[in-house]
């Protein structure tokens, strides 16, 4: 049942990709920790250690001249403390684990322009050069915190700046602000350690160098920032306005800090909604993303990666390779071999930390925009950020993330624009053909770059709403000229048109100048912000999980489609139900292996964890994504190929002999597969099943032989298209010679057409095996009714009894015959005693022992522990070193005594049965030859037999399908085509055939009890096997397969009621949003509301407190608008 | 009213769409480029999602309005392409001649629109970059056609002199496509975007292969300005088709002189 839980993990981590990791509670929700790290872009390793309300009293400053001449602008919010933040915000979040989940996301509500930080301040402890704690009259507890900002190197100490000063007031108990200045102060004396690296980040920090005296500068080279300063960057800079840019944010930075230590007042957020200015574009990125926080953390990982795989090749950079040319190229940077090796050394690095997304086109389009304004360094932590948390699934090898986005913008154009929605579906124009390259390439070669990277600026500081927000007003203010588009072309020619005018004015005709002056791209920001001010973040997860398992679903059915077509010649045989089943099963079992396994590991490292694992999160930097893209098909890499042990949990769920007849023994298991559990899995005591919920699976060596045989690349290891030409091999053809031959050939171990005495006993323990279970329900006609489940458990009626019966006994017959007809071995031409005279001598011998009483039974098991020639594979060993395995040279021959009495299975007479006497003795026998005929095809289940998941409760064994809710499975109840030529019920005189059945029946035992001595002799080299157990065993894992599958139901209803509770949430939202767009009218009036709210400063502001920037920052801000 | 422009143009006009299929970098937007604008570019921006262009054949009796929608090729795109084949009347699979695997490709893409794609679609199959191939450019392959299954055999002895004088660069013999396409009844060119041969000649072969009894208006006529609704589905049936020829439907094809 953990595969349940799990799976609904794996669907909350896909809902909000960005709040994985470590980051979810045992219900599914992200936890506490990631709401944290999500809401100040921190690195996965931080953890909300303490938190307290408190108030923020900046410094004050000539800029900003208030009515309190005494004190700046304070703020009221909340202060969090991790191991290496302190973090404040005025979203008051609350990350406590008392804290109700509204309270802990607020943050993804609406945010007013802010970006979910709020004003405040994300400072790294390590840019804390001192703490004092203060007097006042009013509080408890007051903080004086001096940065680092101010104090760098002396030489490039800012000319007359203060030292930057924050006053905190704490607002709790003397208990509780005790407690958060401990923690404090444990924190503070941890980041002297990474004082190094702070200097070291921030030297490429362009604002350092901004801030620097003339004299300082003269003296230090800029920082590098981006193509850009070498290549120009684009657009106009005199009407980018950039210089007076520069000076506000110089003077915004001298009084708030800049880069790590900057304090996020409301000028700051207006500030990048104007535009950046180019040379501090990049590092604003950073900062605003969080990936200078990465960068903090391991400022070396780039040079580190580039080095450390300099030289290797991969698919991923045989692609690159193809689009670095195709990069930007009208941008002068990428014509030249500088920008292409920036280019490709950024892309390439990132695809060797992030192998499960390599690399995606479009990256290289997103990459060479963000390398015109920052450094290679700068960019590859930018673009961890991106794939990791801004776009989460864009890029990846199936894409998931953006198809899903697609549909999430769908559904809200349609809630927020019904009738231009309508008019869509009616001229069946699909949105996503243009909508798509929007958010896959950001914008960036859609709109002329000036603009885009407008967008850029806020995308990185409020996150992926933005996108959503910027699409959507961009078809409102088309509104009109897209309904009267009719199909995709004119659809997007109207659009092209528009993107190519962003730079006209939106008003040409109005009379009012300052009207004319707004500009398209200046309208369609405020539509985005002010008219779609109700699409947050929430609304985005919402969405998301809403039409997750769709897109899903989708994803993978075009998958399998393509899948099972590609599968070869061989899938022909076998039909496309049957194929689909296969695909489902196969991917199911690795699925739930793997699931299984990061389960196991995720227990482990639950305990050995502490501080060591958490170091290593550390040093990577990008912390624990990778196991987290796994999984379901849809969300992009996942294993394609099966080892021995997943084959034998694939057969558990295909055919009813392959189900082990003694469930969940572990001492059994531990010795039994070394190899294949890497011992590791063991020896971390799991109380876990190692099965999962299915059945366990058989270890018998007729399916190690099988895995061998389809195994036709010799690895190992099976991909889904050997096990269908393995399987078409057994099932595809209706030819029972070629039946015969198949299961001959699987024990004629060197290809020379003959088996000889140890395979025979082989192939006869082989059919027991797979008899074991009785072969009546795949023998008989009405086969296709027999419940899987039932006959699994033993549960039998007379009749099936009776047919098994006669099974066994044809099987004692067969080897008896097997013996009688085989041939002696010409190799080892013995003389004299005259062949024929043996072979004559051993027939008898063993006539003797079929009808005989208890003392021969005896001699069987003593002549089957004669030594054997060495070259014969022994059935307990291994199947991927079978042949290499040195034989237990079993038993010490002390009943030689026995020896005479069957001189057929004397080691010193060989035999070999050759291909033809095999067809014989099969054909010879009416229950052999149904068994060859049908009934060996017929155990392998596949679609058009009827699954029991599909029909009964009781029994879960094709779990996948089952688990995985919304999955699409193409099992059908269709019966079985029924098997034809099928014996007669007969001859039901018990009697008659007591006889030869317990001699069967005692064959049986005897040949399991010599299995269970050979491995007990091998357990004491450490392997061993157990032997058939009883019903009562069966019964129990009959019990457990209840149980399990009550559980998962459960699992599923709380599924089910997640998303119900989502989607209530979901509406109640889009109410509230409708609520606020209604009644807006698009083009005038919330455009003029604008000026003054969203885009620009506001006027009277700018009058009162501009003096030092003077004419300039009215100039620019009237531009602006 | 869009109806009655139809009567500037002599002949019918009606429009196609087309998509464009095949591995990464095969030259699909380079082949679109030289049909749509006669012209080439060395370092092509890769196609993010999709991009959509159009382009007028004539045809002795009509003009096809080529609504071409050429897809990003890179293998983790093609989940996104369903949503671009959807409703296409006719495909390109794109190869690269100097690419054994972007054949292998071609065929998976054959394979996945004869089972999902419209029925009746016709697909051509182009084996790209012949300038890489053969230095003189002057051997004309390829032009096997759907009805002339003796030319297509010629041809085929033609490529397999070729393929002995060809340079290394040649990965895939043009007997081996050829073969494929005849099997599987594909329209059959090797072509090269950058000196322009045979592109032309593969939009003509495939306006020419579109039966006739499936071409109708462009998408959606009418619908300009309060105009019938009546174009859904039902569409795909109309028998007009034929009429077409005797130059009296002109209605079908009419909006198409307002849409330019």
């Amino acid at each position: 049942m953990f595969n349940l839980s799990s799976l609904v993990q794996k669907a909350q981590q896909f809902i909000e990709p960005n709040l994985v990791n470590t980051g979810l509670l045992s219900d599914g929700r992200p936890s506490k920790a990631a709401l944290f790290r999500h809401q100040f872009c921190l690195p996965d390793s931080q953890n909300p250690l303490q938190e307290i309300t408190a108030e923020l009293t900046l410094p004050f400053h000539h800029s900003v001249k208030g009515s309190d001449s005494d004190s700046g602008p304070k703020y009221v919010g909340k202060l969090h403390l991790s191991e290496q933040f302190l973090c404040f915000s005025t979203q008051a979040s609350s990350f406590l684990s008392t804290a109700s989940t509204s309270s802990s996301s607020s943050f993804t509500g609406q945010t007013h322009g802010t970006g979910p930080a709020g004003n405040g301040f994300t400072l790294p402890l390590c840019g804390i050069r001192r703490v004092e704690r203060q007097n006042t009259p009013t509080f408890h507890f007051a903080l004086v915190i001096t940065t680092t900002n101010g104090f760098g190197d002396s030489t490039t100490a800012p000319a007359n700046s203060p030292p930057q000063k924050l006053k905190i007031e704490l607002a709790g108990s003397r208990q509780q602000c005790e407690k958060f200045c401990d923690g404090l102060k444990r924190g503070l004396r941890e980041a002297i350690k990474e004082a190094g690296n702070l200097r070291k980040v921030i030297a490429e920090c362009y604002s350092e160098y901004h801030l620097a005296s003339e004299v300082a500068q003269k003296e230090k080279e800029a920082p590098d920032t981006g193509l850009g300063s070498v290549f120009r960057y684009p657009g106009d800079s005199r009407k980018l306005r950039d210089k007076a840019k520069m000076r506000l944010w110089k003077e915004y930075m001298r009084e708030n800090g800049g880069n790590v230590t900057l304090v996020r007042q409301p000028t700051f957020h207006k500030l990048i909604r104007v535009g950046l200015p180019n040379r501090l574009r990049g590092e604003t990125w950073e900062l605003t993303s969080g990936s200078l926080f990465l960068r903090l953390q391991n400022p070396e990982l780039y040079t580190d990666t580039l080095s450390k795989f300099s030289g290797q090749e991969s698919l991923a950079i045989d692609e690159i390779e193809k689009d670095l040319n195709r990069s930007l190229p009208e941008y002068p940077g990428f014509q030249s071999e500088e920008g292409i090796g920036r280019l490709r050394r950024v892309l390439t690095a990132y695809s060797w930390i992030d192998p499960d997304v390599g690399y995606c086109q479009a990256m290289n389009i997103v990459v060479a925009a963000l390398l015109i304004y920052m450094s290679e360094s700068q960019a590859f932590y930018l673009l961890s950020v991106l794939c990791d948390r801004l776009l989460p699934g864009y890029y990846s090898t199936t894409m998931y993330g953006t198809l899903l986005d697609q549909k999430v913008f769908e559904s809200l154009v349609e809630k927020t624009m019904p009738i231009l929605w309508e008019h869509l579906v009616k001229s069946d124009v699909q949105l996503s053909v243009v909508s798509l390259p929007w958010f896959l390439s950001l914008y960036i070669n859609s709109m002329p770059l000036i603009f885009a990277f407008r967008v850029l600026d806020c995308f990185f500081l409020e996150g992926p709403k933005v996108l959503f927000q910027i699409g959507l007003a961009i078809l409102r203010i088309n509104g009109e000229e897209l309904l009267d588009a009719t199909d995709d072309g004119t659809f997007i020619s109207v659009l092209k048109s528009y993107f190519s005018r962003l730079d006209e004015s939106a008003h040409p005709k109005s009379e009012n100048p300052k009207l004319r002056a707004v500009t398209r791209f200046q309208e369609l920001m405020v539509v985005a912000f002010k008219e779609f001010a109700g699409i947050t973040q929430e609304t985005i997860s919402n969405q998301r999980a809403k039409h997750k398992d769709a897109v899903l679903d989708n994803i993978e059915n075009f998958a399998k489609r393509t899948s099972i077509r590609n599968l070869g010649p061989d899938s022909k045989r076998l039909s496309v139900n049957d194929l689909g089943f296969l695909y489902d099963r196969f991917y199911g079992v690795l699925y739930e292996r793997q699931t299984r396994m990061e389960m196991l590991q995720q227990e482990a490292d639950r305990k050995a964890k502490a501080t060591s694992a958490r170091a290593n999160e550390t040093v990577t930097g990008i912390a624990g994504n990778s196991g987290v893209a796994m999984g379901r098909v849809g969300l992009g890499p996942s294993p394609t190929q099966m080892d021995y042990d997943a084959f034998r949990e694939f057969l558990a769920g295909i055919a009813k002999w392959a189900v082990t007849d003694s469930p969940s023994s572990p001492h059994r298991e531990s010795h039994d597969k070394p190899s294949y559990f890497n011992g590791s899995v063991r020896s971390r005591s799991v109380s876990l099943s190692p099965w999962g919920s299915g059945p366990e699976p058989a270890d018998h060596e007729f399916m190690q032989r099988l895995f061998r045989r389809w195994d036709k690349d010799m690895n190992s290891v099976l991909s889904l298209q050997n096990v269908v030409s393995g399987l078409a091999g057994v099932k595809g053809s209706s030819d029972i010679m070629s039946n015969i031959s198949y299961f001959f050939e699987l024990y004629d171990d060197d290809g020379d057409g003959r088996v000889d005495r140890e395979g025979i006993l082989r192939i006869s323990e082989a059919l027991l095996f797979l008899s074991r279970r009785g072969m009546s329900d795949v023998l008989s006609p009405n086969a296709s009714t027999t419940d899987f489940s039932q006959s699994l458990n033993g549960s039998t009626d007379g009749r099936r009894e009776n047919r098994d019966e006669q099974f066994l006994s044809s099987i004692s017959a067969f080897i008896r015959r097997c013996f009688e007809y085989a041939d002696p071995d010409h190799a080892s031409n013995r003389e004299g005693k005259s062949d024929a005279n043996s072979v004559h001598d051993s027939a008898k011998a063993f006539d003797a022992f079929s009808i005989g009483g208890d003392e021969d039974d005896e001699d069987l098991l003593d002549l089957d522990d004669k030594p054997k020639s060495p070259a014969t594979p022994t059935n307990t060993s291994p199947p991927p070193d079978l042949d290499a395995t040195p034989k237990p040279n079993n038993q010490t021959p002390s009943r030689t005594n026995a020896k005479s009495a069957n001189l057929a299975l004397d080691p010193a007479n060989p035999l070999h049965l050759t291909l033809p006497t095999f067809r014989m003795l099969i054909l010879a026998d009416e229950q052999l030859e149904t068994f060859f005929d049908t009934a060996f095809a017929n155990s392998f289940r596949l679609s058009d037999a009827p699954v029991p998941s599909s029909a009964s409760a009781s029994s879960n064994l094709t779990t996948f399908s089952n688990l995985s809710g919304g999955r699409s499975s193409s099992v059908s109840a269709a019966p079985v085509p029924g098997a034809g030529g099928v014996v007669a019920p007969g001859k039901g005189i018990r009697g008659m055939l007591d006889n030869i059945v317990s001699d069967g029946m005692r064959v049986a035992a005897e040949v399991r009890r010599r299995m269970d001595e050979a491995q007990r002799e091998l357990e004491a080299g450490g392997g061993g096997a157990g032997g058939v157990h009883g019903q009562g065993e069966e019964e129990d894992e009959h019990e457990e397969l209840e149980h399990d599958d009550a559980r998962s139901t459960y699992a599923r209803s709380v599924r089910e009621g997640d998303r119900d509770l989502l989607d209530g949430a979901e509406t109640a939202d889009v109410q509230v949003q409708q609520g606020e767009s209604k009644g807006v009218n698009l083009m005038d009036q919330p455009v003029v509301e604008g000026i003054s709210g969203a885009v620009g400063l506001k006027v009277g502001d700018e009058s009162r407190g501009r003096e030092r920037t003077g004419s300039d920052a009215s100039k620019i801000v009237e531009f602006e608008r | 009213m869009a109806d009655t422009a139809g009567g500037n143009a002599p002949k019918p006009s009606s429009s196609v769409k087309l998509v464009l299929l095949g591995e990464a970098a095969v030259g699909k937007s380079s082949l679109v480029m030289r049909f749509v604008n006669n012209d080439f570019q060395e370092n092509k921006e890769p196609t993010i999602g999709a991009a959509f262009l159009t382009q007028r054949t004539q045809l002795p009796h009509r003009t096809i309005k080529f609504e071409i929608w050429d897809t990003a090729g890179q293998e983790r795109f093609a989940s996104l392409a369903p949503m671009y084949y959807r409703n296409a009347q006719a495909a390109l699979v794109v190869y690269d001649l100097t690419k054994a695997s972007s054949l292998t490709k071609a065929q998976h893409w054959v394979a996945e629109l004869q089972r999902q794609a419209s029925p009746g679609i016709v697909i051509a199959l182009v084996g790209n970059k012949f300038d890489l191939v053969s230095p003189e450019g002057s051997a004309a392959a390829g032009g096997a056609s759907l009805d002339d299954e003796s030319e297509e055999g010629n041809n085929d002895a033609n490529a397999e002199d070729e393929d002995a004088e060809d340079s290394d660069a040649r990965k895939i013999p043009t007997a081996k496509a050829a073969a494929y396409a005849a099997e599987e009844s594909l329209l059959f060119y090797e072509t090269s975007a950058k000196t322009g041969m045979n592109v032309q000649e593969v939009f003509t072969a495939i306006a020419n292969a579109i039966p006739e009894a499936s071409l109708k208006g462009p998408r959606g006529s009418g619908g300009a300005v309060g105009g019938s609704t009546n174009l859904g589905g039902g569409q795909n049936t109309e028998n007009s088709g034929r009429v077409n020829l005797t130059g009296a439907s002109g209605a079908i094809g009419g909006k198409d002189g307002c849409a330019c």
